[in-house]
């Protein structure tokens, strides 16, 4: 019973151009990009079978050691995707142009990647760490068999969202309960009730969601998503691996904004009340000293901070159950 | 729970949420998704359709290859089985063409059959046809046989009525004949009577021989070497000169007495003659043989007219009758004696004895057989009934001749104790008793003989002289000398002389 979010959250995919680097064009006359679509919720180095066949003909002799960057910025690969273009791309470009290298992988940067092997470790390694914070311990996913495993990563990798809703709950990562899930999905043949209060029974009061949150400061104040300046380095990214406390609580919503203010707590009080992509201007002085956040991104969307979290958690969350936001913050003066 | 507001903002939140996600999807994947794949079909098309086309492909291929070998092994069955059957189906061609040929050779074959069963049927027909016919016949041939039966038998019985009444009246003709001849005679002899009262010369009977005187023989008339080897057997002819003499291998001839020349031989008998026979009317000539049998002679032709066979040893002696000329009485060493009917020319009767006849004679009247024996015995034989009428001792050692007188009362017998003694022939007394010294009889055969006056006996001996005693005398009135072998066997010729005798190296002397 997937609904609409779900479905479009795991069709979503990036446009992307893909660049041979010039240093590595050995055929005359150089190749052309190539054209790819690249799913959100997939890695970078998943998308190398389909680019390769491109270049393979331009490729020096030797080994490969396959690794992307944005405008010269090398991206690191255990990022989905998605997460990658709405961090980088403040003004979404599409499509998006990367440059991809087959020789001289940037080991002092970027963590080595063996393919497809390496991606695949890293799901599960997420998901166990996701276990482990929902459940308190990772036996599930350890019990989990070999076969099922395979499936599951799988599923993830070709999108098939059929075979992840079949194969998930053996996970039992328990999902939080929200009633507004229920009311917006389409495909629910449930009627919609006056009052959910029984489905609220058993369901636990807190719970703890894993959230990776990326956190991009830009110096520079401005005023348009295309003047936000490139990235350069990684350092301006910072990376937080922290749960979520979700509380319910009787008559209140627990929403994004409790969820961010949650996360960071540094940027409280000045937060920015974001829709569509409207910013306020007024508290931008204010928010000059102790930092602003501009933007919040997940899966590729601004959403009202009013958007109930648990909304949120069940919709836009990653195949290894991580919910990933990418907050976009002009740094606090120093 | 939430108020009414929050929820309702919550919703919007959410709705505007939705709204953002789907104009991303038409930004994102919804505008670029088409294009990209377009382009990148051929190149995906080069990586996995290719690869799958290769492995889809190879996949194939590798079943081809399978199904290829699979194929080719059965392949190879299949050829092999088929060259098998190809060479059955040869086989059984060939089969086939014998078979037709076969079939076609049956077929002509059957043609044939059926055709000759169709002739043989037909045949068949026209022979049962004719069989009946036949058997129709038959029954009135049958029926005809019957009726030509009948009526023969009914002939036959009138003939046999018809010769009986001729026999009666056959006989009451001889009856009244014999009556006739009878008185006849009674007549005869009345006359004959008175004549003989008268004392006239004396008269021949009827029936008698005409009485000749003999003379003593003294001289040799004629020494005739008539036979090699010993002539064992002699005898006149009745009444007249002509000598018969019997030898070895069968030889007999006919002598002239008063020429001494060899009148005729008589050939065909086998073995060596040891006694001869002639009939009264000096028509047939018997001779036993030591072959046997007796041979008959027809005197005249010379012919052999019987061979009379049935003794098992040699026949010694033979004798024939007087009166009738047609019975033979003959001697075997094989202790019979036979007796012959010359008209039908085989034995009529046997008689068998313990010991060995060697010489044998007939009565006048042809009736009574004497026969002298090895034992010494002289027996008496009824010749019809063939029983022994009496017996007598003759001899002290074998008999070795009996002769009858012409008169037929006195007979002469001779035996090895050299005594010749003379019997007479109806009391079977001893009349006489001849011997002398010097007499010696030769062999159990050597033959004496009476003169046909009845008064001298002659007999030969060992050392070949003949005696000759007068029996009215009772002592001997002449020795001859003339021979120097044993003598076998002597004759007095019917006419009173000559005297012949013969010796054992075959010569034959006649004395007068």
């Amino acid at each position: 019973m997937a609904n609409e979010a779900v479905k479009y959250v795991w069709e979503g995919a990036i446009p992307l151009q893909i660049h041979l680097h010039k240093s590595d064009v050995a055929s005359h006359p150089a190749p052309p990009p190539a054209l790819v679509l690249a799913p959100r919720i997939g890695y970078l180095p998943l998308l190398v079978p389909l680019i390769k066949p491109y270049f393979k003909d331009s490729l020096p002799p030797g080994e490969d050691s396959i690794w992307f960057d944005y405008k010269g910025f090398p991206l690191k690969w255990y990022i989905p995707t998605g997460v990658l273009f709405d961090l980088l791309c403040a003004e979404p470009e599409r499509p998006w142009n990367l440059t991809i290298h087959f020789r001289g992988y940037p080991s002092n940067i970027l963590i080595p990647c063996e393919g497809e092997d390496s991606v695949k470790w890293n799901f599960v390694n997420s998901l166990k760490e996701a276990a482990y914070i929902i459940n308190g311990n990772c036996k599930n996913v350890m019990n989990m068999s070999q076969s099922d495993q395979e499936d599951l990563w799988t599923s993830v990798m070709n999108g098939d969202l059929d075979a992840y809703t079949r194969l998930s709950p053996k996970l039992k990562m328990g999902t939080i309960e929200d009633e507004f899930s229920r009311k917006t999905s389409l495909s629910s043949p449930q009627p919609l009730q006056g009052v959910p209060e029984t489905d609220v029974a058993g369901q636990v009061k807190t719970a703890r969601i894993p959230v990776r949150l990326y956190v991009r400061s830009i110096s520079k104040d401005f005023e348009n998503l295309e003047d936000v300046p490139e990235i350069d380095t990684w350092d301006d990214i910072s990376y937080l691996n922290r749960p979520v406390e979700f509380l319910r609580e009787e008559g209140k919503c627990f929403t994004l904004r409790d969820a961010i203010e949650s996360l960071l707590p540094e940027f409280t009080g000045e937060k920015a009340q974001t829709s569509g992509e409207e910013r306020s201007m007024d508290e931008s002085e204010e928010a000059q000293e102790s930092g602003e956040i501009k933007l919040v991104r997940i899966q590729g969307i601004e959403m009202k901070l009013e958007i109930p979290f648990s909304w949120v958690v069940n919709n836009l969350v990653h195949p290894e159950f991580y919910l990933h936001i990418s907050v976009l913050v002009k740094a606090p003066q120093r | 729970m939430m108020s009414q507001e929050e929820e309702k903002k919550a919703m919007e939140a959410i709705k505007d949420a939705l709204r953002a996600l789907r104009k991303r999807h038409l930004l994102e994947e919804g505008a670029h998704a088409p294009a990209i794949s377009a382009l990148s079909k051929p190149l995906i098309s080069h990586g996995s359709e290719w690869k799958e086309k290769t492995e889809k492909l190879e996949t194939e291929l590798q079943q081809c290859y399978k199904a290829q070998s699979r194929l080719s092994e059965q392949l190879v069955i299949e050829v092999a089985e088929s060259r098998s059957s190809k060479a059955a189906l040869q086989e059984k061609e060939l089969l086939i063409n014998d078979l037709q040929k076969e079939l076609t050779q049956t077929k002509e074959q059957c043609a044939q059959i059926k055709e000759e069963l169709e002739d043989k049927t037909k045949t068949l027909d026209l022979l049962i046809a004719e069989n009946q016919e036949v058997r129709s016949q038959l029954e009135e041939m049958t029926n005809r046989v019957q009726k030509a039966e009948t009526e023969n038998k009914m002939l036959i019985d009138r003939w046999m009525l018809q010769k009986m009444q001729d026999a009666e009246r056959l006989n009451e003709a001889n009856d009244l004949y014999e009556e006739m001849l009878a008185k006849l005679k009674a007549n005869g002899l009345e006359n004959l009577a008175r004549q003989q009262v008268d004392g006239i010369v004396r008269r021949n009977e009827d029936g008698t021989d005409y009485f000749v005187e003999s003379t003593i023989p003294s001289t040799c008339s004629h020494r005739i070497h008539a036979h090699e080897g010993g002539c064992g057997s002699i005898i006149f002819e009745y009444n007249s000169g002509t000598l018969f003499t019997g030898g070895q291998n069968g030889a007999v001839k006919m002598w002239d007495t008063n020429s001494g020349s060899l009148i005729k031989s008589l050939y065909g008998s086998l073995g060596n003659i040891l006694d001869l026979a002639i009939t009264h009317d000096n028509k047939s000539l018997i001779a036993a043989t030591s072959s046997n049998n007796l041979f008959v002679w027809d005197v005249n032709s010379g012919r052999v007219r019987h061979t009379l066979t049935g003794h098992t040893e040699k026949v010694c002696a033979v004798d024939v009758s007087k009166f009738s000329s047609r019975h033979v009485v003959s001697a075997a060493y094989d202790r019979t004696i036979k007796l012959w009917d010359l008209h039908k020319g085989y034995c009529t009767n046997t008689v068998l004895f313990a010991s060995n006849c060697n010489t044998i004679c007939l009565s006048i009247d042809g009736l009574t057989v004497f026969s002298g024996h090895l034992d010494g015995n002289l027996r008496l034989w009824d010749i019809q009934t063939g029983k022994i009428l009496s017996e007598v001792v003759g001899h002290s050692s074998a008999v070795t001749s009996v002769s009858i007188s012409r008169n037929g009362n006195r007979i002469l017998s001779s035996g090895r104790d050299n005594v010749h003694n003379v019997f007479d022939t109806r009391t079977l007394e001893l009349c006489a008793t001849l011997r002398a010294p010097g007499n010696r009889l030769a062999s159990n055969w050597s033959r004496s003989c009476i003169s046909p006056d009845d008064d001298y006996v002659a007999a030969g001996s060992a050392d070949g002289t003949v005696h000759v005693w007068s029996l009215s005398k009772g002592q001997i009135v002449s020795i001859l000398k003339e021979q120097t072998s044993p003598i076998l066997c002597c004759s007095w010729s019917g006419i009173g002389k000559p005297l012949a005798s013969a010796d054992k190296n075959g010569y034959v002397c006649t004395w007068t």
